[in-house]
């Protein structure tokens, strides 16, 4: 518990000492920031045109969709926030050598990969899409309010959901040199979780709720809210895939730190 | 004297290294076969340390200094023999470990790059768990011995590489560790820069009693600093004594170089109890003596009875020089070191590893 509480402090000093720094350039951040918004407000407008021209598109209706749309925002900017040097894990630590200094400090080596760096503008993201449920739940008749007070806790574990993941896919950078790329693919499943399940065929519900639990991010949070009745199980589930993913992403570093020490590389 | 901070035996690192053919079929069949080679890199090196020792750990590159220095920081894993330190076993209790050592590489900073130097060692302060009175106390010496107060501000990549250094030095400190590893703490720097480094090494490893190994190139950092050399090669421990000891060993000789009174022996041929003498240009001369052969003495005597001396003085070979030799006659004729009977297998570690 001590070194929970230790841990977190030292994330609230990582990311206030980041952000000082990216601050210091003022203009290139709200750049950055002004761009992250206009590639989130594109996308968005395609999802709105779209579905605007079919009312009631899997049986959901236009703010449902918003209402979903939107909330997948929050999980999936928060996971934008900390991942890029997920991205960079086997380039920049393993092949450069990085990672020998991460070794080196009495701090769990996967939460200083993912908290030495973070894309802050992707912040907009959790804002915009914060916004947008604001705007649908106001146009819903019946929302359930429990639904609504678990959601801010629901966008964590979905957006820890997304990290380990990552992380478990980082991971196997300590054993196989990646060279194509398995982390593209799976970010692009992301945007699967923005829409409906309903609208996709089994194939793909089934590996968004199981393999690649993306579902349980974006989707199932959502549905206690929307009182959709034949998914409410799912909805008390999703704590326990992101512990669980947590856990053997957590389990997979650990590993893979072991074999590091042992091969060096 | 109390048990050792350091304690290495036997301690031997291999590395299984996939076997590749040369070309792309060689590729393919690299996709189908899991043929390895093992490449020992640390070969059974021992050594202790006591508290407060200041040691050089020298080798040409590949020589397995780096691999040494990573087990013993607890990034590797030995693949056998024993290492202790500070009486802990560095991989396995790597986390509390970490504590009890400072580590600076002289080629990288472990400073964040675009944040003012006083807010890293904010970071370091919260990850070492360092006291704010002993961090005050820290920084005011830090500040008094390495002036590094000017430049607390500015983000490390502001920083000239001296000053960043100074800045390094003083982090790897914070949480003062009794054990601190130096790789290259010198390179690149100017003389003023070296000395200044040096110096502040001095002075920590007398007032902490902090106990220092250094690696590196520059010799002259390891004739100030260092009371004991170990130099390895080929993954083996080749010598563990003091610098004079290097010299002794191999390459005992001195030259005695010699100015005469009059040009009249100029261009002449000169021997000295057997020697033969390099004419330098002009009246100036130079024998080389073995020293496992005669005295230096005998020689100076010879040259001065039988000669017009005016000026006489005698150089021992530097340390680089010696090094230099240890390095280049290594692998062909040295004692105790019957490298041509390694196995066909074992490479160099260095074609394979980085630094």
């Amino acid at each position: 518990m001590k070194e929970v509480r230790r841990h977190a402090r030292l994330l609230g000093l990582y990311f206030s000492q980041y952000a000082k720094a990216r601050l210091e350039h003022r203009v290139d951040f709200f750049t950055s920031v002004f761009a992250s918004f206009a590639g989130t407000a594109a996308s968005f407008s395609v999802v709105l045109l779209l579905f605007s021209r079919f009312p009631h598109l899997g049986g959901w209706t236009f703010p449902e969709i918003v209402f979903l749309y939107g909330f997948s925002l929050v999980p999936f900017g928060l996971f934008n926030v900390v991942s890029p040097n997920l991205y960079e894990f086997s380039g920049r630590y393993l092949t450069e050598g990085r990672f020998d200094r991460i070794l080196l400090r009495p701090v769990s080596p996967l939460f200083q990969i993912l908290f030495e760096s973070f894309r802050l503008e992707s912040l907009q993201e959790v804002v915009t899409g914060t916004l947008a449920v604001v705007w649908a739940v106001r146009r819903l008749p019946d929302v359930s309010m429990a639904g609504l007070w678990l959601l801010p806790l629901w966008a964590v574990f979905g957006a820890v959901i997304y990290v380990s993941i990552f992380a478990i896919l980082t991971a196997l950078g300590f054993w196989i040199e990646d060279r194509i790329g398995i982390a593209p693919p799976v970010f692009n499943l992301m945007s699967f979780g923005r829409y409906p399940l309903t609208i996709y065929d089994l194939k793909v519900r089934v590996l968004l709720s199981s393999v690649i639990p993306f579902a349980f991010a974006s989707f199932y949070p959502t549905v206690l809210a929307l009182r959709k009745a034949e998914f409410i199980p799912f909805f008390a589930v999703v704590p326990f895939v992101s512990a669980a993913s947590l856990l053997l992403a957590v389990f997979l570093w650990r590993v893979g730190v072991q074999k590091y020490g042992s091969t060096g590389s | 004297m109390t048990s050792p901070l350091v304690f290495v035996k036997d301690l031997v690192k291999t590395f299984e290294v996939q076997k590749k053919a040369p070309g792309l079929m060689g590729a393919v069949k690299g996709l189908f076969s899991s043929e390895t080679v093992t490449l020992t890199a640390v070969d059974g090196v021992s050594f202790s340390l006591a508290r407060g020792e200041m040691v050089g750990y020298i080798g040409p590159n590949g020589a397995g200094k780096s691999t040494t220095i990573k087990m013993l920081t607890g990034i590797l894993t030995p693949t056998s023999g024993t290492l202790e330190v500070d009486g802990m076993v560095p991989f396995r209790d790597r986390r509390t470990y970490t504590r009890r050592i400072g580590v600076v590489f002289g080629q990288r900073t472990q400073l964040w790059w675009d944040i003012a130097v006083v807010e890293s060692f904010r970071l370091l302060k919260e990850i070492y768990e360092i006291s704010d009175h002993d961090y005050g106390l820290r920084m005011k010496e830090f500040d008094e011995l390495l002036e590094i107060g000017r430049y607390l501000d500015q983000p490390v990549r502001k920083l000239s590489l001296g000053e960043r250094m100074r800045c390094d030095l003083a982090a790897s400190l914070l949480h003062a560790p009794p054990l601190l590893f130096l790789d290259e703490p010198t390179i690149g720097l100017d003389v003023v820069a070296k000395a200044n480094v040096r110096a502040f090494l001095a002075e920590v490893n007398r007032t902490l009693e902090t106990t220092v190994i250094l690696t590196t190139h520059d010799l002259d950092d390891i004739e100030e600093l260092c009371q004991r050399v170990l130099l390895i090669d080929h993954g083996k421990l080749l010598y563990d004594g003091p610098i004079s000891g290097l010299r002794d060993r191999y390459l005992p000789e001195v030259r005695i170089r010699f100015d005469l009174k009059d040009s009249a022996l100029s261009g002449k041929r000169l021997e000295i109890s057997g020697i033969e003498a390099e004419n330098l240009g002009q009246n100036r001369f130079q024998v080389v003596v073995d020293l496992r052969k005669m005295a230096s003495a005998d020689v100076i005597r010879e040259v001065v009875n039988r000669y017009p001396v005016v000026d006489l003085s005698v150089f021992e070979p530097d340390i680089e020089e010696v090094v230099g030799r240890i390095y280049k006659d290594h692998g062909r004729a040295l004692p105790g070191a019957p490298v041509s009977e390694r196995p066909a297998t074992q490479v160099r570690a260095s074609s394979i590893r980085r630094g």
